[in-house]
């Protein structure tokens, strides 16, 4: 595997990871923005409630002072025998009011301080005619400071008593008349009133003066506290944010009676609430996101990965040539078609190589077929000819090798036989093998000696020998008339002789070099006699160099002593026992090379010779 | 089997220990053939090479082969069991043995 690729399962993780921490940051975010607009809200809606209460105290304490100034001028009013304007501005003096008016039963005004407002109809206004239930079912009622329905530029604050003999008394003041009165009182109002923990009330009169706040800066300019009242706008409801006294705070602002309200409350102190709540909530989200990151990593890795890697390990098998490994992850649908398309593509791939192996072998049996039927195999092989006795055999191994014998009548007494082994196996051995024989064939027919045969053979086999293979082979001439063999040995393992009543013994003459080695070899022959009754046995290294289960080599010695306990045997015989006693020394080890031997025994001179 | 390489200049010595046969003769083979371009002279030790096969034979031929046309080789330290194989497929006549 490509150690620089990431793994499936930190490929994975890295991914999950990347997107957990997202949707942590998303919800995180998206929970602090809302818990920061839902704590302003909260400090909103708690700053409202304040104000209201604090508004409805001024109101109620400027209507009962207002009501208590019109009871007492509806007292003196109701000593008169005539209501006059004049007794009006009287009273108006005396009670240091701005205005008194009196109303009939008829709802109309028919005395005033202010002459505009003689013979007024109350009803005509909606401000003034408010002050009609005093004719039905009230005998006291009081207004709000708020704008005259005479003339709009005016503010005032009204209060109404009713008359012993019929029609009431209104009684009206300007702001400034009537904190004279509650300023006392409104000082009070915010003296121990907390809003929230930290949060103050401050009251502001109409000219910006703080009136009154808890830490007692009543006097001074507004300003003084961090906060700028923008323009008459004092009716609406105004949420704003300010520096109040140096803390950035949420403020709420409302008008009561002429007076302005402002409360406020410090941020951090609103915060503190969604700052706990997004505290906590994140703690359960990194508990609940870590436990998500790591359920679903483990899932993935126990789903997904693990079984790959079990694919895996079964794919590395078979490429290791276990080709009978069958996948078998059968955890989910998908792996279960994985299985089985491998399980399919291996028996698949089986099947060709079993189809290939067996034309393989069916070619390389019919290779075998074709480099056996060139050698002759019918024995014996000279019925007529009485004076040898010649056999030879080939037990190849498995794999087509490059081992031949070969014997011919070169003229009419003298018989060439000869034992071959080419270099390395396989149809490229077998096929230098066919060229060999057939050149060794050419020459010694040709009428060459055997050592010419070999010069010449070694010549054309170093033609083109891309290949560099090469044979060893040993070749003898013999004259059935004389028993005279004339021999070279190209690099071949020296052949026994058995003379006489003496046993086998090894061939003991200087070699020569291999054929196809090397180009300007020339091949020396050399000679020895046999007499009828003598032997000679050719073999390859496959017979000495055969292996059993020890791995111990068969070797020259056993061979030797197979020989010589056989030493009156024919030649077919004698091949059959040494190849008997080969196989038993090999056991059950497999045969590597091909185990090939040639034995001619000498019987006697041939007639013509004798004749001679 | 064991190589065991040590090169002088254009001089390179190659000790071969263990057995050369049919399995190990193809490493030989390659490490020859990477290592003999430019050598004027190869040193073959075979003091401790225990067997040689045929198909470790072709390699020497081979390597024969090649050295003639370059310079020259010598095969060093032989042992009495090479020293037959040498002499019964007369590799001894085309190899210099020291």
């Amino acid at each position: 595997m490509n150690d620089k690729k990431q793994k499936l399962a930190s490929s994975f993780q890295k991914w999950l990871l990347i997107l957990v921490v997202i949707a942590f940051l998303a919800t995180t975010v998206f929970l602090w923005v809302f818990q920061t607009k839902l704590s302003k809200d909260n400090a909103v809606s708690l700053l409202q409630l304040n104000i209201s209460d604090v508004r409805q105290d001024i109101i109620d304490a400027s209507d009962k002072n207002l009501l208590e100034l019109a009871w007492a001028i509806a007292g003196d009013v109701d000593s008169q025998n005539e209501i006059t304007s004049v007794y009006l501005a009287k009273l108006k003096e005396k009670y240091d009011v701005t205005e008194v008016n009196y109303i009939d039963f008829e709802g109309i005004i028919r005395a005033s301080t202010y002459p505009d407002f003689l013979d007024y109809e109350m009803a005509s206004g909606e401000q003034s005619a408010d002050f009609l239930v005093l004719l039905s079912e009230k005998n006291e009622y009081v207004q709000s400071y708020r704008p005259v329905s005479y003339d709009a530029s005016i503010q005032r604050k009204y209060g109404g008593v009713i008359l012993k003999n019929g029609g009431f008394i209104q009684v009206g003041y300007g702001a400034e008349r009537f904190r004279k009165d509650i300023d006392e009182f409104v000082v009070g109002v915010t003296k121990n009133r907390h809003v929230g923990k930290e949060g103050c009330i401050i009251i502001v009169d109409e000219d910006g003066y703080i009136v009154s706040d808890r830490f007692g800066n009543e006097g001074e300019k507004i300003e003084a506290a961090g906060i700028k009242l923008g323009g008459n706008d004092f009716d609406k409801v105004r949420v704003f944010t300010a520096e109040v006294y140096g803390k950035p705070c949420y403020c709420l602002y409302e008008n009561a009676e002429g007076y302005h309200i402002i409360a406020a409350m410090p941020k951090s102190e609103a915060a503190l609430s969604r700052n706990v709540s997004v505290g906590v909530t994140t703690v359960m989200q990194i508990i609940i996101f870590g436990a998500l990151f790591i359920m679903i990593f483990w899932l993935v890795k126990r789903l997904v990965v693990d079984n790959i890697y079990k694919v895996n390990d079964s794919l590395a098998a078979i490429t290791e040539g276990k080709l009978d490994t069958v996948v078998d992850v059968r955890s989910h649908a998908e792996f279960d078609a994985l299985s089985d398309d491998i399980n399919q593509t291996v028996d698949t791939l089986k099947k060709y190589i079993s189809d290939a192996e067996a034309r393989i072998d069916a070619e390389l049996a019919f290779a075998k077929a074709v480099q056996h039927s060139a050698m002759p195999s019918v024995f014996p092989p000279y019925p007529g000819r009485k004076e040898f006795d010649l056999f030879a055999s080939m037990h190849t191994a498995k794999e087509v090798g490059g081992d031949f014998y070969d014997f011919y009548f070169v003229d009419k007494n003298t018989l060439a036989f000869l034992i071959a082994d080419v270099s390395g196996k396989g149809i490229p051995a077998a096929m230098f093998m066919m060229t060999a024989k057939t050149l060794l064939k050419n020459f010694a027919e040709s009428g060459l000696s055997v050592d010419e045969v070999f010069t010449r053979t070694n010549e054309k086999l170093c033609e083109g020998n891309e290949a560099e293979m090469f044979v060893t082979a040993w070749m003898g001439f013999i004259d059935l008339g004389t028993g005279k063999v004339t021999f070279a040995n190209a690099g071949h393992n020296p052949p026994l002789i058995k003379k006489g009543d003496g046993g086998f013994e090894y061939l003991k003459a200087r070699t020569g070099f291999i054929l196809a080695g090397m180009e300007g070899i020339k091949y020396r022959k050399n000679e020895f006699y046999l007499e009828p009754g003598d032997c000679i046995y050719l073999y390859t290294d496959g017979v000495t160099e055969s292996q059993n289960l020890q791995s111990e080599l068969f070797g020259e010695e056993r061979l030797l002593q197979v020989l010589n306990e056989n030493t009156n045997e024919k030649a077919d015989v004698i091949c059959e026992k040494v190849k008997a006693a080969v196989d038993t020394f090999v056991g059950e080890a497999p045969q590597f090379d091909d185990i090939t031997m040639l034995c001619l025994c000498y019987n006697s001179k041939s007639e013509k010779e004798r004749e001679i | 089997m064991n190589i065991e390489k040590t090169q002088n200049a254009a001089e390179l010595e190659i000790k071969v220990r263990g057995r050369l046969d049919t399995a190990t003769a193809p490493q030989l083979e390659a490490e020859l053939k990477e290592s003999l371009s430019g050598i004027e002279k190869l040193i073959l030790d075979f003091a401790e090479l225990d067997y040689l096969s045929s198909a470790g034979l072709r390699v020497l031929l081979s390597a024969q082969k090649t050295m003639n046309k370059q310079g020259e080789m010598v095969v060093r330290g032989i042992n009495e069991t090479i020293a037959e194989i040498f002499e019964v497929t007369g590799f001894c006549d085309i190899l210099t043995i020291e």
